[in-house]
């Protein structure tokens, strides 16, 4: 029996061919929960897994796709694995929200095109973000309506949210621009719904982190 | 002269064990270092990889083939022996640890361990010293194979439960010890069946850990225990305990054991200070903030802070999270590699 006989490239061929790993979807719940990680060189994005499973390069190519149609990516011709944003940067934050939003996605998903707004998770403000380009900028000028104890209390954290995770600057009280100053209305949009409740997803964001991590807490071998 | 390795992985761990000169520090990982893209790469993933010793096997390799360790290491997590015992398993998914149900303990007392004639019979045991005796047949003396034994203490909390465990030790701490006496035996007999199988050390997890119990307590209930198993289990015993443990090491140090295996909440320095040359380290790269949140650069740095303290084997500080990036772990023996050759190159 010979224990080394892999089908696909080892780690270190991938880590050469498609640079460092920005983030690791640890199963992927459509497809065999294979793992997928999101692999990124020269801002060129690649959609890899080690799984050599039947039919993983289609699953790939349908992330990759959903890269493109939720987060304004371009695919990069010739490939089913990658793409790259217009603007030539990474955004590092906000990516590792679209990767877990194009996993758990039903491939099928079309992206929305409508208003950018949503409901507040913490009050019954409707939140919306609007796209405008001034001087070749595109800002998003973030407002909300409805009933709330502090509206503008409120606004603030959900501005503040923006910037913790779509490392966004922000360019007025209500106004918020990428790195970049691009359009990425796709990304927007994706970070929406965590924005507006940075505390519950700092929670569910800690709660992921600690699935897969061995220790006296995890293993009940703790107080805490 | 341009440094130059000139031991086997193997020779380099063993030398370092047991207190020999090495080539270079060694790169070894007496807990995991399987991740859930190892396990694609494979296709070995968890649970199945904690059960059938092949995909084990195939799993376990991959620390020496893909990252570039000097050891391997098969038996991934802390559960066989409790699942062979009877336990109740939550045997979890691919992305997560497998663990036993503590709060529905299966014994009471030190009269309930009872030890099944047939145990190393049973799957989760064959897996590990399948997997050892295959890594041998694969590897040969190229590389080290470390197995793993439970300790009686990290078993009496599976049996027991940790809660009631912990306050017999209170109320009654003669039936502890005589619980402990009686668990030891399967430490004893699983360990020599991975020593029967092939492997050249073995991990000696056994968790009196810094948040539950103090540094006296080791030395009332483990020290003499993990003194014995020394001249019990004829190979180099690497005990691992994890949390703040600074203030056992000077009694960990005196139990003859070749190595401990320090957590990350103890510092490179302070851990060498404390054993005082008593026993080497194995360590303690951190594990949920630099290993699995941070990058190949902070690696690196803790890494060398480990190598500049004289810590013996450089390693992660336990199991790895299952979701640590490859590349991560690639640096550790990386690392070690360029701080060798900038000091002697």
């Amino acid at each position: 029996m010979t224990l080394i006989s892999y089908k696909g490239p080892r780690p270190k061929d991938v880590i050469t061919k498609y640079g460092r790993c920005l983030e690791l979807i640890p199963t992927d719940k459509r497809f065999n929960e294979i793992s997928v990680g999101l692999y990124v060189k020269n801002s060129v994005f690649t959609i890899w897994s080690f799984s050599t499973k039947p039919g993983v390069e289609k699953r790939i190519e349908e992330i990759r796709d959903l890269l493109v149609s939720l987060g304004g990516m371009s695919p990069i011709s010739g490939t089913h694995n990658q793409a790259k944003f217009d603007c030539g940067l990474i955004h590092n934050r906000p990516v590792r929200f679209l990767l877990s939003q194009a996993v758990g996605k039903d491939p099928e998903y079309a992206a929305s095109t409508a208003v950018m707004e949503i409901k507040d998770s913490k009050s019954d403000l409707l939140i919306r973000a609007e796209g405008v380009d001034r001087d070749n900028i595109r800002y998003y000028q973030i407002s909300a309506t409805g009933e709330a104890r502090n509206p503008a209390m409120r606004l603030r954290m959900i501005v503040a949210g923006f910037s913790k995770y779509g490392e966004m600057d922000k360019t007025g009280d209500q106004e918020v621009a990428f790195e970049c100053r691009s359009n990425h209305d796709g990304l927007l949009r994706i970070l929406l719904p965590y924005s507006r409740n940075v505390s519950s997803v700092e929670t569910m964001m800690q709660a992921e982190s600690m699935r897969g991590q061995m220790t006296t807490s995890t293993l009940g071998f703790s107080q805490t | 002269m341009p440094y130059q390795e000139t031991m086997s992985p193997k020779e380099r761990v063993m030398n370092a064990l047991t207190g020999k000169p090495v080539d270079r520090t060694p790169a070894v990982n007496p807990t995991n270092v399987a991740t859930v893209e190892l396990m694609d790469l494979v296709d070995a993933p968890f649970p199945y990889a904690c059960q059938d010793g092949e995909m084990a096997a195939r799993l376990a390799a991959t620390g020496y083939t893909e990252l570039g360790f000097d050891s391997v290491s098969p038996y991934f997590s802390i559960i066989q022996e409790s699942s062979a015992l009877g336990c109740e398993m939550q045997w979890e998914e691919k992305d997560n640890w497998p663990t036993v149900r503590m709060y529905n303990p299966i014994w009471k007392s030190a009269d309930d361990v009872k030890i099944p004639s047939d145990i190393l019979e049973h799957r989760d045991m064959k897996a590990i010293t399948d997997s050892i005796r295959m890594l041998k047949d694969e590897f040969g003396d190229e590389v080290a194979v470390i197995g793993k034994t439970m300790g009686p203490w990290t078993l009496a909390y599976h049996v027991f439960g940790v809660e009631s465990f912990l306050l017999g030790t209170v109320d009654n701490p003669e039936e502890t010890k005589r619980a402990l006496e009686k668990l030891k035996e399967i430490s004893v007999l699983f360990g020599q069946a991975q020593i029967d199988a092939g492997a050249d050390a073995l991990t000696f997890p056994d968790h009196a850990t810094g948040d539950l119990v103090s540094g006296a307590y080791y030395k009332e209930f483990l020290q003499d225990i993990h003194t014995e198993m020394v001249d019990v289990l004829d190979v180099p015993l690497i005990l691992h305990i994890c949390g703040k443990t600074v203030d056992r090491m000077p009694y960990i140090a005196k139990t003859g054991m070749a190595s401990f295996h320090f957590d990350s909440k103890n510092d490179p320095q302070e851990a060498m200070d404390a054993v005082d040359g008593g026993i080497t380290l194995v360590g303690n790269i951190n594990n949920p903030e630099t290993l699995y949140a941070r990058g190949p650069e902070e690696v690196r740095q803790e890494v060398y802070k480990c190598l500049e303290a004289g810590v013996q084997m450089i390693g992660p500080e336990c199991a790895i999270p299952l979701a640590t990036k490859i590349e991560n772990l690639m640096e550790i023996p990386l690392a070690i590699k360029d701080w060798t050759a900038e000091r002697r190159g």
